[in-house]
């Protein structure tokens, strides 16, 4: 007799669903942390090693009862970060029932695009590397959390950028001693921000910005801005925004237009790796570009155990950390330690995240969140150029505000 | 402004200008013949600036300045061949198949094959090499040059100047002293009355389609050759500005795409040397709303009644 295939489909449909049922009662709950960064094109050096650094942290630190997983969103649109796809991303991770916090995004324009859809939510969000302080504090980021102003439902664990703006300042006027700036910034809510702090502090300490320009993603050919601005004989130059929107391109044409000798400076936007990996600033920049560039990164690059973390980073994916892949790592420490303390439950998990007097245990040493949502340590750390190993070399980290 | 930076931004000017003008002529000639915006052209720029990096970073392995003269006239040749004649023979691909089946079709429907043509082509760049900038090498060193006064002008810049206004002088010899050029002016004039005469209405317009396709694969090489890089987007850009200048110099006639070219090169330039990068756009566009107002055939351009 040949068995009716349906009822033979059947069957098996009831042995798994039987097993199923019986697996989900004894076995580990199924939850995730959703990851919402910028993946593909040109924004692959910001986010892969970022989402490296979340996948290395659930694949080491073990939740009892739970098993952790990840729904992974990419913003980048064309490959740039896209604040539309961030909040329509940030939308599908709040319909997962089973994503109880989320790591992310990387870029402040899509966070500002992000917060109102989480606050309202109360779905956690914990950025790795969002630096724009109008995020977390003043009026701007109370306008972003409408829904529930009192409940924060974003935190980070990097500083914010009038921290960072002050270290790019300190660079260009104490340590190589430059009074005259230029500056091009790439229009987004970072790049923007961060030049105008840079632009005052560095004016603060005695120097003088002799032009500035905003230039977004849509101006290629900074030959005819370069210009002009060589005519007022500026002697550095910082740009704030990011590699995608042209920081790479604007350095291959000062070295093309003869002012490849000025110091260039930049904020973490620049920071995505050695000249090897594609498209990073210093791929791009080319070898004459890359000389006499500086950049800072908003947090802490000698971390307490740094050798542990890079070996079992470099084991796992066959690299080196990335700027945050530590930042992204902690992240998701703080996250498990939520899920052990107070379960899979989205507004338990939010409460406990931004306590003011919990302390969590990460791979950046003890950490905690203020009231706004800021990390308890504001260290930015500092790097320049290294023309032996094609890459950033770390020179120091500090407070900035105290050095 | 001193003459020193007055002289360069020139320099910048007509460089820039020389990119879109290069654009431009494949806007124009194709709109002349078969009154078609060809959007998806910016597109087939930017596909000839993946084709030039491809033979010159891939295939011939090439990373930066090539110092011996030879060998650079030797390369430069045969990029700018194989690109233009790989982006022609595509352009004459796309006509076959978006374009030609609509001929008798409504204006409406070849616009929006344009249009689908255009994401087609950036979607297909995108899969090959990913949407991310990518390093072309700059096989003329773009720091060497000579001063004019206090200005310094590169070799480069005299390079892609030259290699624009060889094609469009060659470009406006090809069509008013050849056959095929007389083909195509009579297919422009009048479809019908051409086919009467004997003329191949097909071919004709696949070789104008080649013709300003190959164009825009020259501009791909120069984009990498100058700028040094590419993306798969900036066939938009490039494309709106270039029909921008056709439609400013006059749509359908060469010459005034040409001018049309070197203008917005002059504006985007001016724009930013007086502190307006992010205007320049704005008023890209401002000038081009006054022109159409006041002259609404551009400014080269016949008024319509002639052709017919």
């Amino acid at each position: 007799m040949k068995p009716r295939p349906l009822a033979f489909v059947a069957v098996v449909a009831l042995v798994a669903s039987a097993c199923g049922s019986s697996s989900s009662t004894t076995g580990p709950q199924v939850v995730k942390i959703g990851v919402e960064l910028p993946l593909s094109g040109g924004e692959a050096p910001n986010g892969g090693p970022t989402l490296n650094g979340i996948q290395l942290a659930i694949n080491q630190i073990q939740v009892p009862g739970y098993t952790v997983q990840l729904n992974t969103q990419d913003d980048a649109v064309n490959g740039v970060n896209n604040p539309d796809q961030g909040a329509k991303n940030i939308g599908t991770l709040v319909s997962d029932s089973q994503v109880f916090a989320v790591v992310g995004p990387f870029n402040s324009a899509v966070a500002k695009a992000e917060i109102p859809v989480s606050n309202e939510a109360g779905l956690i969000q914990c950025s790795p590397a969002n630096t724009n302080s109008t995020l977390t504090l003043g009026d701007p980021a109370k306008a972003l959390r409408q829904a529930h102003p009192d409940q924060i439902a974003y935190v980070r664990v990097v500083a914010n950028d009038d921290f960072q703006g002050l270290a790019d300042a300190i660079i260009a006027y104490k340590d190589l001693g430059k009074k005259s700036m230029y500056i091009v910034d790439d229009q987004t809510t970072y790049g923007k921000y961060l030049a105008d702090v840079v632009q005052a502090q560095f004016t603060k300490m005695g120097g003088k910005v002799v032009k500035r320009d905003g230039a977004g993603a849509n101006v290629s050919d900074y030959t005819s801005l370069l210009t002009a601005a060589k005519a007022l004989s500026p002697d550095v130059v910082f740009y704030g925004g990011v590699t995608s929107t042209g920081g790479g391109v604007l350095r291959k044409q000062m070295v093309a237009n003869g002012m490849g000798d000025l110091p260039f400076v930049g904020g973490d936007g620049i920071s995505d790796g050695a000249a090897s990996v594609a498209s990073s600033f210093l791929n791009i920049a080319g070898d004459q570009g890359d000389l006499n560039t500086w950049m800072t990164t908003a947090g802490a690059h000698d971390i307490p155990d740094r050798a542990t973390l890079a070996a079992a980073y470099q084991a796992a994916f066959g690299k080196e950390l990335g700027a945050y892949s530590a930042a992204a790592y902690a992240c998701t420490q703080v996250y498990l330690e939520a899920l052990k303390a107070v379960g899979p439950d989205r507004a338990k998990v939010r409460a406990y995240v931004t306590d003011t007097t919990h302390t969590f245990n990460t791979v950046l040493g003890p950490i905690s969140f203020d009231a706004n949502g800021d990390i308890n340590q504001e260290i930015i750390s500092y790097f320049q150029f290294d023309p032996s190993t094609k890459d950033w070399k770390f020179v120091r980290q500090n407070d900035p505000t105290k050095a | 402004m001193d003459v020193g930076t007055l002289t360069q931004q020139l320099v910048n000017a007509l460089t820039l200008g020389a990119i879109y003008a290069l654009i431009a002529l494949g806007y124009t000639m194709v709109y002349g013949i078969i009154e078609l915006i060809n959007f998806a052209h910016g597109d087939v720029f930017m596909v000839g600036s993946f084709v030039s990096l491809w033979l010159l970073a891939d295939f011939f392995g090439l990373r930066g300045p090539i110092n011996n003269p030879a060998e650079l006239v030797g390369v430069l040749v045969v990029a700018f061949v194989f690109s233009m004649v790989v982006m022609g023979l595509v352009g004459v691909v796309i006509e076959r198949f978006a374009y030609r089946p609509l001929r008798n079709a409504p204006r409406l429907a070849p616009l929006i094959t344009a249009i689908g043509v255009s994401f087609i082509l950036q979607n297909i760049i995108q899969i090959w090499r990913g949407p991310a900038q990518l390093n072309s090498p700059q096989l003329i060193n773009v720091q060497a040059g000579f001063r004019v006064g206090s200005a310094e002008v590169h070799w480069i810049s005299v390079f892609v100047i030259a290699i624009a206004v060889g094609l469009i002088i060659g470009l406006h010899l090809f069509i008013s002293r050849t056959r095929m050029g007389r083909a195509m002016r009579s297919t422009a004039l009048d479809r019908e009355a051409a086919q009467l005469m004997g003329v191949d209405i097909n071919t004709t317009i696949a070789v104008t389609f080649f013709i300003g396709s190959a164009l825009a694969g020259a501009a791909g090489v120069v984009q990498g050759l100058y700028y040094g890089y590419t993306f798969f987007t900036i066939g938009f850009q490039g494309g709106l500005k270039a029909f921008t200048a056709a439609v400013l110099g006059g749509i359908g006639n060469t010459t005034g795409a040409a001018l049309g070219g070197f203008t917005i090169g002059f504006i985007e330039v001016f724009a930013s040397q007086a502190g307006y990068a992010n205007w320049s756009e704005a008023i890209v566009f401002s000038i081009l709303i006054l022109v159409l107002v006041f002259r609404p055939t551009g400014l080269l351009g016949q008024p319509t009644a002639e052709r017919g």
